[in-house]
């Protein structure tokens, strides 16, 4: 494998895991406040 | 009211934007990489004496990479190419390696021999016919005796190897007491086994008591009750000289 597929693979996975963690912090809260209001 | 949406476009911009990352930054570290992680291998290649040996970090592409592949040395024997690539394999930093002529690895110096064919004798034995112990003892019951010679002359072959007798029970009685019997069994079988001229040094002997039955028998099943052998390592014998045909 390339290094630059390894990079990128990683990269992404990085990008992926923090998108998730964001989510879990803040998106879902931002959601259920839209919902009630 | 519900307002947020998935936003799409703002992630795949991200997304595009990590990609275009990863590019440059390989671009930028790759190659000064692939460099370094050639050069510590070729040294390391030279210390095993596999110099005409040459590791390519590159993949299939042409692109840098981490995972070598070994070419040259065709003349090189077995032992070495077994050296060459596991020194390579072990600089940090290197990922998998193989050879250019498609070998995940050397094959290892030593002669290629296949001592499981006596595992699978044995069990064709046991399979047909089973051990027997006195109730409740790790005695081999007496008509059992016919069966260990025959364990003994299919374990011949796989000499110098590692055997283990693994003992087991059903789950009838305390797991202690099992544990104990199915261990004094494996180790009468091993005494037996010795006595009929199997070296002690070859074999090993456990109990498992009823932690493994067999496969769809519930651990009840008196059908639990066993003796399992196993080649767990392998060693070739090497022929003495008394035993290498010369001229006489």
């Amino acid at each position: 494998m390339p290094i630059w597929m390894e990079l990128l693979v990683l990269m992404l996975v990085a990008y992926a895991a923090g998108l998730a963690i964001g989510w879990a912090m803040w998106g879902r809260g931002a959601t259920r406040r839209d919902a009630n209001d | 009211m519900v307002t947020s949406r998935t936003p799409f476009a703002p992630l795949a911009l991200g997304a595009l934007a990590v990609a275009l990352m990863a590019a440059a930054g390989a671009q930028l570290t790759g190659p000064p990489l692939a460099a370094r992680l050639a050069a510590r291998a070729e040294q390391a290649i030279a210390a095993v004496g596999g110099a005409p040996v040459e590791a390519r970090f590159t993949s299939a592409n042409g692109w840098p990479s981490r995972h070598p592949t070994l070419a040259g040395g065709d003349t090189l024997g077995e032992g070495t190419r077994d050296r060459v690539a596991k020194a390579v394999a072990a600089l940090p930093g290197v990922g998998g390696i193989r050879w250019a002529d498609g070998r995940a690895f050397s094959q290892s110096a030593e002669a290629a021999v296949q001592p499981l064919h006596c595992q699978e004798d044995v069990e064709a034995l046991l399979r047909a016919r089973t051990l027997r112990f006195e109730e409740g003892s790790a005695r081999i019951d007496a008509a059992s005796g016919e069966l260990v010679d025959e364990v003994a002359r299919a374990l011949r072959p796989c000499l110098g190897s590692i055997i283990a007798i693994t003992g087991h029970t059903d789950a009838s009685g305390p797991e202690v007491g099992n544990l104990e019997l199915s261990r004094a069994r494996a180790d009468a079988v091993l005494q037996a086994l010795v006595r009929r001229g199997i070296p002690a040094d070859g074999l090993r002997a456990r109990g498992v008591g009823s932690r493994e039955p067999v496969d769809g028998l519930e651990a009840t099943d008196p059908a639990n009750r066993r003796i399992e052998f196993s080649v767990v390592a392998t060693q070739p014998i090497r022929p003495t000289p008394v035993d290498l045909p010369g001229p006489r």
